[in-house]
């Protein structure tokens, strides 16, 4: 299913869209799809991808909700279980027993904001944990074990901006490490001197945005980049010359929305390679045409279609990946460069 | 095949007990991988160790994992004990079938800690889950701890003994040489480490970006070792033309390089602002006719002369790496043509040199003495095409230099003895390579165009 294009001793990594390919949006499907999610797993499956469950569940619930089936989900006891995971140092693990982290204390407060239930977990705990893994350069810790990455810089200021505290770190500081890792290239990597990465772009900008500090982004340079990703096929990339992944409309579509530059891509091109995606039978979106399936994707194929403009799915924001509407009753309204 | 609860836990501890002694039995086990086998054959055991491979039938896979997760879960939650043994022999298991378990290393954190664990045997369990899943984020990240570990032993050491110095001052060195060698030894390792992995799967961002935190913590500012990383690079790049992160690590070695270089240039000009080069005529009418650069005479022995010599080497090592790159990226580009990766290298290239050409005119203007004489064969700004018309006697042509080889004292010496200078990069010939190339038929329109 996955093929190359070869032309003139030239040859680019793409897909081809095959002319069967799914082309109209099937919202239902998908709805089935996340609904159906977790009950039919085998033991297998579920013990290989539980070290995230956390973010799991947001993708999936999520997903749901612009899709306007959130009621179809279990809210009392998915509550339940963020409050199991919160440890005696304020952090949220992936699942019960699992060690806490920032990525799943993001998750876990960004599903408690769909759910309008932050107080369910101990708040003040949550910020003093964020609050904790500040280092001296600014730049935030995953974890008491002290990896560094602007992902974990974005993680605290989206969890402390989600709770109305992003006054209790050090922001000035914060942002100038993430500055730090800014490229020639107008991109951001992991750290300072890593290459530059849609989706570590996508943190860096959602991070600035959130600090106010969008001005420092050379916005013609980084949507220079950004743009480049697309693809004959209309899908996008995350690095030159990678493959096509659904979940980059999701990472280079949001970065160039909070950039103001989504027009200097081909938005009617991808949106056929993200319809195309989708599997007609099971409902859910895979990274590539013919691929399997997975919440994820499914996630990242819905916001990209939102972001494109599509009317049957709720607004989405583009720097918290969750819908517009939860966003303004939590009271937050993360800067967009006009 | 087993089917009740009993069975699967006679059955899993077991395999625990195989992956464990099979270990025991060959302790250069170099891959890991799971054999397609849909179902138990014979009464055999699913572990299967061939010279240094080992393997694991498919089917076990699926009882395995669940049943070792779940232990070790319980454990965490304070459900159920194991000892310091079988904690290290059912976290190895669970992290070669599934090395994104952060949890699971975490608990190897704790065992290390408490000494229990030899970090080294423990990067050896995560370069084997490297062979299966080369991009894990969470063995990568898990390999950084153990590594800061060790390095922040390494200066607890040293720091102790030179408070104690003058007592112990033999030891001292012994200790010190024998620490330096273990952080080489490491150092190597770890670069081996990311090459497989580079080599296993493409772009590999977790390797690459590992590689650049290794050189950073390991090798900060060791020009030496950057230097023969940039060596080695050359051969691997050129066969993975559309690997971004590999000329990515490229490009950030190169960087690294020039930023030592020019440090060690600007350093010494610091020293001797009044003499070089503006009041210094003869070295002066040295430097200015058509892109060469003669050194002092070799017999000429004064401090200052060696310094001069030394800001000279430094440049001429720079104006080098930037010829040498811009060839080696002609001729990729010209070898394999379209490639995203080489054009987007090219780019950054031209970017490094710019920039320090930029901070180099700053320097200057600033009314410091000249910090790295990078721009030698770049006339003023104005008149460059005609001047380097005027130098080369057409579009200039660089010249030929050992290619095989980053500059050394050789190079040093035959600078020494006047041989001319490769050309600077320039907007002119650069222009005209892409003329060349697209006159070339290499490229033409992609068919969407």
């Amino acid at each position: 299913l996955k093929s190359l294009l070869f032309y003139s001793g030239t040859q680019v990594k793409d897909v081809i869209i095959k002319p069967d390919a799914p082309s109209s949006l099937l919202l239902d499907k998908h709805a089935d799809y996340i609904a159906a999610y977790g009950s039919k797993k085998d033991d297998y499956e579920y013990t290989l991808s539980e070290y995230l469950r956390m973010s799991g569940i947001y993708w999936g619930l999520t997903v749901m909700d612009l899709m306007g089936q959130l009621s179809r989900m279990n809210r009392e006891e998915i509550i339940d279980f963020i409050k199991a995971c919160q440890h005696e140092c304020g952090g949220i693990s992936a699942s019960i027993g699992h060690d806490p982290h920032l990525l799943y204390t993001l998750s876990a407060v960004q599903i408690l904001c769909l759910y309008d239930n932050v107080d369910a977990i101990d708040v003040d705990k949550v910020v003093e944990y964020v609050k904790g893994l500040q280092q001296e350069d600014g730049s935030f810790a995953g974890d008491k074990w002290g990896e560094i990455d602007t992902r974990f810089s974005f993680c605290a200021v989206a969890t402390l901006a989600l709770l109305g505290k992003l006054d209790k770190i050090n922001v000035d500081k914060a942002v100038e490490f993430v500055l730090t890792c800014m490229n020639f290239d107008g991109g951001f990597g992991c750290r300072p001197g890593s290459e530059s990465h849609a989706g570590q772009i996508y943190c860096c900008t959602g991070f600035l945005s959130l600090t106010g500090q969008l001005h420092q982004v050379n916005a013609d340079l980084l949507g220079w980049w950004l743009c480049e990703r697309q693809l004959p096929s209309g899908g996008l990339n995350g690095r030159p010359e990678k493959l096509p992944d659904v979940c980059y409309s999701w990472w280079v579509l949001a970065s160039l929305k909070i950039i103001n530059k989504i027009h200097w891509i081909d938005k009617a091109k991808l949106r056929t390679f993200i319809l195309a995606c989708q599997d007609e039978e099971t409902g859910g979106f895979a990274d590539r045409p013919g691929d399997m399936v997975d919440p994820f994707h499914t996630l990242f194929g819905v916001a990209g279609l939102s972001l494109l403009g599509d009317e049957q799915i709720k607004p989405v924001n583009p720097v918290l990946c969750m819908p517009e509407d939860v966003l303004q009753r939590v009271g937050l309204q993360p800067d967009l460069l006009s | 095949m087993a089917e009740s609860e009993e069975e699967v836990d006679v059955l899993v501890q077991r395999v625990v007990k195989d992956i464990t002694n099979a270990f025991k039995r060959n302790p250069n086990i170099d891959e890991i991988g799971v054999i397609p086998c849909p179902e138990a054959r014979y009464n055999r055991s699913p572990i299967v160790l061939v010279e240094n491979k080992l393997g694991v039938e498919s089917w076990c896979v699926k009882f395995l994992l669940p049943y070792v997760h779940n232990k070790l879960l319980l454990y965490r939650q304070r459900k159920h004990w194991l000892d310091r043994e079988a904690l290290v022999d059912i976290t190895s298991t669970l992290l070669l079938l599934n090395p994104d378990f952060t949890t699971a290393w975490n608990v190897r954190k704790e065992l290390l800690q408490c000494g229990v664990l030899n970090p080294e045997r423990d990067l050896y369990l995560g370069q084997l889950a490297l062979t299966k899943f080369p991009k894990s984020p969470e063995t990568w990240i898990h390999r950084r701890w153990v590594l800061k570990q060790f390095l922040g032993q390494v200066s607890a050491v040293s720091c102790s003994r030179k408070q104690k110095q003058g007592e112990v001052e033999q030891v001292d060195g012994e200790l010190i040489q024998q620490l330096s060698d273990h952080l080489a030894r490491m150092l190597h390792q770890e670069m081996k480490v990311c090459s497989d992995a580079a080599c296993r799967y493409p772009s590999n961002y977790n390797a690459w970006s590992h590689r650049i935190w290794v050189l950073q913590h390991m090798a900060k500012g060791n020009a030496k070792v950057i230097h023969n990383e940039l060596s080695s690079m050359k051969l691997w790049v050129s066969m993975h033309v559309s690997d971004h992160s590999g000329f990515h690590y490229r490009q950030f070695l190169l960087k690294e390089l020039i930023t030592e270089l020019s440090q060690t240039a600007a350093c010494l000009s610091i020293c001797l602002p009044q003499h070089w080069p503006s009041t210094s005529p003869h070295r002066h009418s040295h430097t200015q006719a058509n892109g060469e650069l003669y050194g002092a005479e070799e017999d000429e022995e004064d401090e200052e002369a060696e310094e001069t010599e030394e800001t000279q080497r430094s440049s001429s090592t720079i104006l080098q790496l930037f010829h040498q790159e811009i060839e080696l990226c002609s001729d990729l580009i010209q070898s394999f043509p379209g490639h995203e990766t080489l054009w987007s290298h090219r780019r950054q290239v031209f970017y490094l040199w710019h920039h320090l050409k930029k901070d180099h005119q700053h320097h200057c203007s600033n009314g410091g003495s000249q910090s790295v004489r990078i721009s030698k064969s770049d006339p003023p700004e104005g008149s460059r095409q005609d001047m380097t018309r005027h130098e080369h006697g057409c579009v200039p042509e660089p010249m030929e230099v050992d290619r095989a080889s980053l500059p050394d004292q050789r190079d040093n010496k035959r600078l020494k003895r006047g041989v001319l200078l490769p050309a600077s990069p320039n907007l002119p010939s650069e222009h005209s390579f892409v003329d060349r190339i697209l006159d070339s038929g290499c490229v033409e329109n992609p068919p969407w165009i």
